[in-house]
């Protein structure tokens, strides 16, 4: 009790996220389950979908309790053939009947709103800390104006992006709900033009070193031939476009990872969960974009063998820079929201809602 | 009895928790006691749920009521199960996922599988598609890939019009000898732009030569060659292939992997291009085989379209010719033009398929050495 009164006193008590997952060992947990839904032909991916998101879930500490996630594989295997169907029917029809593109996009535009819901409650609903579960919850006409409406706008005014991305977080966030409390984050609009125009300009620098480095690298590459003749990588004039389109793809995944990572610290690091306790979030988004990049430049020279190691060290770095700022008191807390929650019953998964991502 | 595990013991609803002994009794039942002995919990095995195993997660023991017990100790948890008579959950999965051994094997099985989609599954599905896509959508895809091409890449044409009458003549003349006759091909003309000497099939049968590549060539045969090679480039819509291609590698990465995360799709971005480039090389030496035998018919020498080539890579690259690339949609101008040379006395044995070296062999070509 000697702690809770400090805590009511309002010294705030800052609890430190842990991931303990290890690369070695997520390396043989990826390998096995790639095999067997190769082997299955694909349908075994709902299960590694569970194992996979279970070992991410399950490694991530808290205040020395880990999170849990609970979801059944045969509604994420439901949900896949739903979304395998959708697509199926989508190809075909715009290969044999190539008008019906544009009523695609209208049935895309208006479940869009349903899928979006359905599968991020689907997520919360099946992750726990404590045994308290996390829930989501949103009408169809709030995702409607916030993934529609709010994306369409993006689309044909790109200055409202970075306003766009602020209606998508506040809708993720504001609906999240833990122990039947609710999140709340709310910042100015100004701070996210700002991480937006940061990001511009990581892009012109950016831009100005793909284009003198791919030239760089045909010259070398070019050079390296003349000298070395057939014990060099080929790589000739004629490839300078291909060059820049890799080492394009390269920037825009280091400048969007760096947007990101801003984007999630202005937004986590202003939430705020009712009874007294505030997320933080504060990454540092050039060694994000860096670790990013690298992993990706590692797992193509490694021939994707080193993917689980990479997302082994994203998770690692990312998660050691979340905390929980506690200035209420967290077992009472908890243990009313346990309450609460039995109260209901345990609510879980409702019919409809069917894990959708990939 | 044996399988008596420590653990945590949280009552219903409560977030604090105790330490805490499981152990099996008789009649298949859970029983769970505290440091002092005194029992806490005791519940039918039958009405307990339990997490399945994974690494070193925590094993968690519902029981009915809402109470719950926790262990860290997983294989004292698999063996009080196995006391209880209970299905040991994620067990077998959990042995394929630690044993180093059964990872390698998976390792090759992946390795194999995907070997498999990418050099048969992708190729059969995808010729499969494109010779199935009608007209229609064909003729809409050229068109606008030449009306962006001629935005961004190519200028109008400033051929005489004598030239363009005599080029539209051997192209008939080459048509009639092709698969689809001279009604299923049609000549355009361009100023090549940042493409220079250049020709190239859409997948409706327009088949477009640029003014530069007209001034390279010196004799009639050179140019019949380029466009037999390009009307077989139309007969297997090879086009439409490679956009099939380009859809099914990803899609199928995705199904198998389950995974679209921003990492992978970084990380496919250099193998997607070297593969999409050795599909490619696969349909340009189809199409010159095709030509070649296009050129034999009309009783022409396949060799002279090697001069062509030849000739323009000399002008582009200099003396020596263009070095070998790993990543070019073509295969290196010394191979083409030696295999077309050898086309002259008759058809020869099909070009190194390196998607499918059971049937042609491999070598380092295959990688990109010369």
């Amino acid at each position: 009790m000697a702690e809770s009164l400090a805590q009511l006193e309002g010294a705030p008590t800052v609890l430190g996220v842990e991931f303990r997952g290890r690369g070695t060992e997520y390396f043989r947990i990826w390998i096995v389950n790639v095999a067997l839904s190769v082997i299955t032909l694909g349908i075994y991916s709902a299960w590694a979908k569970v194992r996979t998101q279970r070992y991410f879930t399950g490694n991530t500490f808290l205040d020395g309790h880990s999170f849990e996630y609970h979801a059944s594989a045969w509604r994420i295997l439901v949900g896949r053939a739903i979304a395998l169907t959708l697509f199926l029917g989508y190809s075909l029809s715009v290969v044999f009947v190539p008008v019906s593109a544009g009523l695609w996009l209208l049935v895309l535009a208006a479940a869009l709103p349903w899928l979006a819901n359905s599968s991020i409650r689907f997520n919360a609903r099946n992750t726990s800390w404590r045994n308290v579960r996390f829930n989501f919850e949103a009408s169809y006409f709030e995702a409607f104006i916030a993934y529609v409406v709010w994306s369409a706008a993006a689309i044909a005014l790109f200055l409202l992006i970075p306003l766009t991305r602020r209606v998508h977080d506040y809708f993720y966030i504001n609906h999240h709900r833990f122990g039947g409390r609710a999140f709340k984050t709310a910042f100015p609009a100004g701070r996210i033009y700002v991480i937006y125009l940061l990001g511009f300009v990581v892009i012109v620098a950016l831009m100005v070193a793909v284009i003198a480095g791919s030239a760089g690298l045909v010259v070398l590459a070019t050079r390296a031939h003349d000298v070395l003749g057939r014990f060099s990588i080929p790589i000739g004039r004629q490839n300078f476009m291909l060059l820049f389109f890799a080492l394009f793809g390269l920037g825009a995944a280091f400048v969007s990872s760096f947007v990101t990572t801003l984007v999630t610290n202005l937004s986590i690091g202003r939430t705020t969960l009712e009874g007294g306790f505030r997320l933080s979030s504060r990454a540092s988004g050039l060694r994000v974009a860096w670790i990013v990049v690298t992993n990706a430049l590692l797992i193509v020279l490694t021939a994707g063998l080193y993917y689980p190691f990479a997302r082994i060290r994203l998770a690692r770095y990312r998660m050691r820079k979340y905390a929980l700022v506690v200035t209420g008191d967290l077992d009472g807390f908890t243990a009313e929201a346990l309450g609460a929650q039995s109260a209901i019953g345990e609510e879980i998964a409702g019919f409809f809602d069917f894990g959708f991502g990939l | 009895m044996s399988g008596t595990i420590e653990g945590r013991f949280f009552l219903p609803a409560a977030a604090r928790h105790v330490p805490a002994r499981a152990s099996a009794e008789a009649d298949r039942i859970l029983r769970i006691v505290d440091e002092g002995g005194a029992v806490l919990a005791e519940a039918p095995a039958l009405a307990v749920t339990v997490t399945a195993r994974l690494a070193k997660l925590t094993r968690r023991f519902d029981l009915p009521g809402g109470a719950r017990f926790e262990t860290d100790d997983n294989d004292g948890a698999d063996a009080l199960l196995r006391a209880l008579r209970k299905w040991r959950r994620g067990r077998f999965t959990d042995r394929l996922e630690r044993a180093w051994p059964i990872a390698g094997l998976s390792l090759l099985v992946s390795l194999l599988a995907g070997t498999y989609f990418i050099s048969q599954a992708v190729p059969i599905a995808a010729e499969w598609l494109a010779l199935r896509t009608l007209p229609d959508v064909a003729h809409t895809m050229s068109e606008q890939t030449l009306l962006a091409l001629d935005r961004v890449a190519l200028r109008p044409t400033a051929l005489p019009a004598a030239d363009q009458a005599k080029a539209a003549r051997l192209f008939t003349r080459v048509a009639a000898h092709a698969k689809g006759g001279t009604a299923g091909y049609r000549l355009v003309f361009r100023g090549g732009g940042v493409l220079g000497p250049n020709a190239f099939a859409l997948p409706d049968g327009t088949i477009v030569m640029t003014d530069q590549l007209w001034a390279f060539v010196k004799a009639d045969a050179e140019i019949e060659g380029v466009f037999a090679h390009e009307m077989s480039h139309v007969d297997h819509a090879h086009q439409l292939q490679r956009v099939y291609e380009a859809t099914l590698v990803p899609a199928g990465l995705a199904v198998f992997t389950g995974d679209m995360s921003q990492v992978s799709q970084i990380g496919a971005i250099l193998p997607g291009i070297i593969l999409q480039s050795a599909y490619s090389r696969r349909f340009e030496s189809q199409a010159d085989d095709d030509g070649a035998a296009t050129l034999r018919r009309m009783h022409e020498k396949p060799s002279h379209m090697a001069d062509l080539l030849q000739r323009i890579d000399r002008s582009v690259c200099g003396k020596e010719g263009c070095p070998p690339s790993w990543i070019g949609n073509h295969p290196d101008t010394p191979l083409r033009a030696a295999r077309l040379r050898a086309e002259d006395k008759g058809p020869i044995a099909p070009a190194q398929d390196c998607l499918r070296p059971w049937k042609t062999g491999i070598s380092l070509r295959c990688l990109g050495w010369d």
